[in-house]
């Protein structure tokens, strides 16, 4: 079974994320911020990452930079998940090392199609 | 207790015969939620105080013009970007590549037959402009055709949700390809200059489009009824040039009918046009297509409905 790492400040985000991505036969772990996931990932790399991008102490931006340069941090598949929806933002990301990007609110068609073309599924 | 549904059963039926009559497609059985929220917003649009109202006044007048707009509306399918993605890279890879092999001007026509809300065509244009390195001389003429409707409108538009760019659509090709558009997101008007939309009966004589050297034409024939699928690809085979590709979805295939086109040796959802006119085969156990001219006969077709629905009725 793939493993997900989901990374929000919002417990509801995190709850409704797990219980879709545990639709799609995936075992979710949860942070709900960037250095408690750096932690995570330090112990345990997962396959996916799903990642906010403004969480207190670490944003979703610095984590992904600090992960992508880390031993085995170029491994997982990190989908943003976050309500920036400014294409220079979205930029930003994808050259930060995103795999892929969905922009909330979403659904879970949302992430079934953005985690089928990032190979996951 | 009050149904949810205001579209009385009778009407429904009705409705669904018209929609088979027009344009051989079969609403199947459990759709009056569907048909109800559709045209319950095309009834408001045309100044009708209700579902009923409307739908009454086009089984008693016969308004062709009203018919078309109801069937149209019927027929709207939600599409996504990139279905069948796979069809894409047969498309970019051995489609095009080997058509460009024996077009001494480099121009290929492509056709995209029952377009929807345009995201095949979109997508098309967006697959052939990523691997422009690979046949740099190239030019691609998109071309769009269905039903007269809201969804061609917006697919002329080029303007998708939130929600309809998140469905398939990879967000680099959202960041190329895209900008915001109030809520919304448009088609940049680089791409959306590549590409044409027409209106077009899908069943009639399709003569004006003229000929195409790629047709594709996916995950549609089986809303089709049978007389109407025969009838469909007997238009399509004259849409496509000699040695020119039909592109069907990657998990269908032609039946029993050749319609003149031999499969692909690499693809088998993909079909070549033969050189020479070949008697096609019909399967005698399928119903023949009459040849009406659908939509033009409109009036007579609803006008005998009525009258089978007043004998219902009473």
């Amino acid at each position: 079974m793939k493993t997900c790492l989901i990374v929000d400040d919002s417990r509801m985000i995190r709850r409704v994320a797990s219980r879709i991505l545990k639709d799609l036969k995936f075992e979710t772990s949860e942070a709900e911020n960037g250095q408690d996931a750096l932690d995570l990932c330090r112990v345990d790399m997962p396959n996916a990452i799903l990642l906010d991008w403004n969480m207190p102490v670490k944003n979703g931006l610095d984590f992904i930079k600090e992960l992508r340069d880390s031993p085995k941090g170029k491994d997982p598949i990190v989908v943003f998940c976050t309500g920036e929806r400014d294409i220079v933002k979205i930029s930003e990301a994808i050259d930060a090392g995103a795999d892929e990007y969905i922009m909330k609110p979403f659904d879970s068609d949302i992430i079934e199609s953005k985690f089928h073309q990032a190979g996951l599924i | 207790m009050r149904s949810v549904l205001s579209l009385t059963p009778s009407y429904y039926e009705a409705l669904k015969r018209l929609t088979l009559e027009l344009a051989g497609v079969n609403l199947g059985s459990d759709h009056a939620f569907l048909v109800e929220t559709r045209l319950s917003t095309l009834a408001r649009n045309e100044g009708y105080e209700s579902l009923n109202d409307m739908i009454e006044e086009l089984f008693k007048t016969g308004q062709s013009r009203l018919a078309v707009q109801v069937v149209s509306r019927l027929l709207e399918r939600d599409t996504h970007f990139y279905t069948d993605p796979e069809s894409f890279d047969q498309l970019r890879d051995i489609v095009v590549p080997k058509l460009l092999e024996s077009q001494p001007d480099n121009t290929l026509r492509i056709l995209s037959f029952g377009c929807a809300s345009g995201q095949e065509v979109y997508c098309i244009a967006m697959v052939l402009d990523k691997a422009r390195e690979m046949y740099p001389k190239a030019s691609f003429d998109i071309t769009g055709v269905d039903y007269p409707s809201q969804s061609l409108e917006r697919a002329r538009a080029g303007i998708y949700t939130h929600f309809e760019v998140q469905r398939g659509l990879p967000i680099r090709d959202l960041v190329t390809y895209f900008e915001p558009h109030k809520e919304d997101w448009a088609v940049k008007d680089n791409l959306r200059k590549q590409v044409n939309f027409e209106e077009t009966h899908l069943l009639s004589n399709l003569d004006l489009l003229g000929q195409y050297d790629i047709v594709m034409f996916r995950n549609n024939l089986p809303h089709y009824s049978s007389p109407a699928q025969v009838r469909v690809m007997r238009g399509l085979a004259t849409l496509v040039k000699p040695h020119g590709c039909l592109m069907l979805a990657t998990d269908e295939t032609l039946n029993s009918i050749n319609y003149g086109f031999d499969p692909h040796k690499d693809a088998a959802n993909v079909f070549i046009k033969r050189e020479e006119k070949v008697e096609q085969y019909i399967d005698p156990s399928i119903k023949q297509p009459n040849g009406r001219k659908t939509f033009e006969k409109s009036k007579r077709i609803i006008q005998d409905i009525t009258d089978r629905s007043k004998k219902s009725v009473s």
